[in-house]
């Protein structure tokens, strides 16, 4: 059994294809039409290159009702691991991203929270910063 | 950075465009109902949000119309004013051009698909997971 799949729920899966690749960098790995929506997967190329994030549509009132609460909390979705946090920061703040927390030392690591357009907060962080 | 406070009114005001019932706000509105102003909140919206507050309350109203037309009986003309549209002729184009199909079209490709008349149609709940299981990678 491998762990090969995270999903997280977008608003808009064009928005999201778009904020996930232009924005934070990622590829798109699959972009399977499924009806009226898509599987819609990106890797990072930094790897590892078989793990996929699944950019899921929030369609079932399910999904926005928990992404709305969690969303209006300040809460992050997920998070992702960056060498330099400091630089990531000052890239994406750059493109025009929202911040909701600036990089912070919390412990062990130094984490930031951005907006990623499609209803979610992020969070980044960098190990033993 | 943004405050969490204002976070907060970003959330609200989106619920706000979304509202595709009677009464429904204009962006200005919306803009005042949160205390910004319209160009602070337009910008603000955009960053976060990924589209501006008029896309946002289209994309609200085009998918709300989606659920009418799968869901009820209610005659197109009806489904465009409900939404919030004043015009038939805008309602079907702009339909057209994002859906892809006209109203009708949508709607009788939407029962096509229904076993049970008044099921909640699988375009809602897109089981993305379950349903590719196993086939990714």
């Amino acid at each position: 059994m491998k762990i090969k799949l995270n999903s997280i729920f977008v608003d808009d899966q064009d928005k999201a294809r778009k904020f996930y690749t232009e924005a934070l960098g990622f590829k798109v790995s699959k972009d399977i039409p499924v009806g009226e929506f898509k599987w819609l997967t990106v890797v990072s190329p930094e790897g590892p290159d078989d793990l996929e994030l699944v950019l899921e549509p929030n369609a079932n009132p399910a999904a926005k009702a928990f992404q709305e609460s969690i969303l209006e909390q300040g809460i992050p979705i997920t998070g992702f691991e960056v060498d330099d946090i400091q630089a990531e920061y000052q890239r994406l703040k750059d493109l025009g991203v929202v911040f909701t927390m600036n990089p912070t030392q919390a412990g062990p690591v130094t984490v930031a929270v951005f907006a990623d357009t499609c209803g979610n907060l992020i969070q980044l962080y960098q190990a033993g910063a | 950075m943004l405050h969490k406070d204002v976070l907060i009114s970003l959330c609200q005001a989106r619920d706000m465009l979304r509202d595709t019932g009677d009464g429904t706000l204009s962006v200005q509105d919306v803009a005042r109902e949160v205390g910004m102003s319209p160009f602070h909140f337009i910008r603000l919206f955009k960053a976060v949000f990924g589209e501006t507050p008029k896309q946002c309350q289209l994309r609200a109203r085009l998918e709300r119309a989606k659920v009418l037309l799968m869901m009820t009986e209610a005659s197109v003309t009806d489904i465009c004013m409900e939404v919030g549209f004043s015009s038939l002729g805008t309602f079907s184009y702009v339909f057209a051009r994002r859906v892809g199909v006209a109203p009708s079209a949508y709607r009788a490709a939407a029962r096509s698909m229904m076993k049970v008349p008044g099921e909640t149609p699988k375009q809602l709940i897109p089981g993305c997971l379950s349903l590719m299981s196993g086939s990714p990678g």
